[in-house]
């Protein structure tokens, strides 16, 4: 389904010497949204038996701003501002820990999983990417009844982020799915 | 399970109870080796990165989910470093979906200025302390939480409960987890400086409670068997160690209020 570059954005180039990092602080609006190619829901229309249904979000950057990720159906319009109810096509919400962006030297917050030795024991790299889960399963089934596709719509709205988090490009993920359940 | 140690609800602390809390956290904060506040909390983001979140994987097929086991054992060692200053002081729990008149927001005893003996309150903040950082991270933590009505509800922790397989569940606890630290914001919001902030300690008492709930109906659910030997560094413990909370010394009050009655003298 829908794909966004796993690599995260370009870093800011730091000043040179000593730095101090103030506090995060809560953002709110200002993050691009996301909004998905049509989607097929024909396997949630009426004539079909399904318990549950969930958007699957893999690949899931989380190294920088921490936000809660709006989940809106048929309103690639939404924004920050957008009544969360089932009128304006709100399904959930789901939310992402950020790690504040990068605290080390250069290089700490590269992430080089797949050339791990086969003798490599130690721990994965915190920022491996994450995935969620979210239920969708009655927002899916009424938009079912009368749409053969939907789009689906990721509004992100940050939480927490400090000077060395990227405010825009806040959701990264490597890929989504629709998935139901008998 | 005389020995047993009963950690409570925020919300059911007595003046005792606060001030102990309180005063086991005033000395760690004077303590700079391993056995203090800044050592400690440093271990789960800024310096020393060993908390687990998320479903990362290395060595196994399956995603390795050790949130929840990894966070007990931080617990559990931090609560031991809280018994060796005030010996029998306990872990609250901060149950955030408690809402007013009980509650409403950040609980009363993480925001006042002082407490009852007049000191600065050691609940209401943390100066951190890491000039090695890049870029360097000295100063007092911070917080900036949302509207109270933005908070997890019991709706939520029922849903989570009713979840009866493991990644499931634990996904969907990790979920409210984080919508926590964003609500709380500040320091609180990034894994990165979490640790430092007071009320981090209760919220994940919380988190872990909620876990103990589960696993009262569910046993341990279907948690992978290669997960049980992985180890939860950098404490001496594996996963397998920190399934059964009495195992570790502790549980969880049952009452979510206590009112003093009185008998017939």
């Amino acid at each position: 389904m829908a794909r966004t570059p796993r690599t995260p954005a370009p870093r800011k180039e730091r000043a040179p010497g000593p730095r101090h990092l103030d506090a995060p602080r809560r953002v709110g609006a200002g993050a691009r949204t996301f909004t998905t190619r049509p989607v097929s829901i024909d396997f949630a229309s009426p004539e079909h038996r399904l318990t549950r249904i969930d958007l699957e979000i893999r690949g899931i950057f989380h190294g920088e701003a921490s936000y809660e990720g709006r989940i809106f159906f048929n309103n690639p319009k939404a924004g920050h501002d957008t009544p969360r109810d089932r009128e304006h096509g709100y399904a959930a919400s789901f939310y992402i820990f950020g790690h504040g962006g990068c605290l080390g030297d250069p290089g700490h917050c590269e992430v080089n999983e797949d050339a791990r030795e086969r003798y490599d024991f130690r721990a994965p790299h915190p920022l491996t990417l994450a995935s969620k889960r979210v239920t969708v399963t009655d927002t899916v089934r009424d938009l079912a009844r009368t749409n053969k596709e939907v789009t689906i719509t990721i509004v992100p709205v940050i939480t927490a982020a400090n000077d060395l988090c990227d405010t825009e490009n806040v959701f990264r993920c490597e890929d989504m799915r629709l998935v139901s359940y008998n | 399970m005389a020995d047993i140690r009963m950690r409570q609800g925020v919300h059911n602390l007595d003046a005792s109870q606060v001030a102990a809390f309180r005063d086991s956290y005033r000395q760690m904060m004077q303590i700079n080796d391993n056995r203090g506040y800044q050592v400690l909390a440093g271990r789960h983001g800024v310096p020393d990165w060993y908390c687990w979140h998320h479903q990362q994987n290395a060595r196994v097929a399956q995603n390795m989910r050790l949130f929840l086991p990894w966070h007990r054992a931080y617990l559990y060692t931090w609560e031991l470093a809280m018994r060796d200053r005030v010996p029998g002081v306990t872990l609250p729990w901060w149950d955030w979906t408690l809402g007013p008149p009980r509650q409403n927001g950040l609980p009363a005893i993480f925001t006042q200025r002082t407490g009852a003996d007049g000191q600065p309150n050691p609940l209401l903040g943390f100066r951190i302390n890491l000039p090695q950082a890049n870029p360097r991270v000295v100063r007092p933590t911070r917080r900036s939480p949302g509207p109270p009505n933005e908070l997890p509800r019991q709706a939520d922790v029922d849903d989570c409960l009713s979840r009866t397989e493991w990644a499931d569940f634990s996904d969907a606890l990790e979920d409210i987890h984080d919508q926590v630290h964003g609500w709380v914001s500040g320091d609180m919001g990034v894994i990165g400086t979490a640790a430092f902030d007071p009320i981090f300690w209760s919220h994940h008492a919380m988190i872990d409670r909620i876990w103990w709930l589960w696993q009262a109906r569910n046993g341990n659910g279907n948690v992978p068997t290669d997960l049980l030997d992985e180890v939860l560094a950098p404490f001496n413990l594996q996963v397998r160690d920190v399934l059964n909370v009495h195992d570790l010394g502790y549980e969880y009050a049952a009452a979510q209020s206590v009112v003093p009655i009185g008998g017939t003298g």
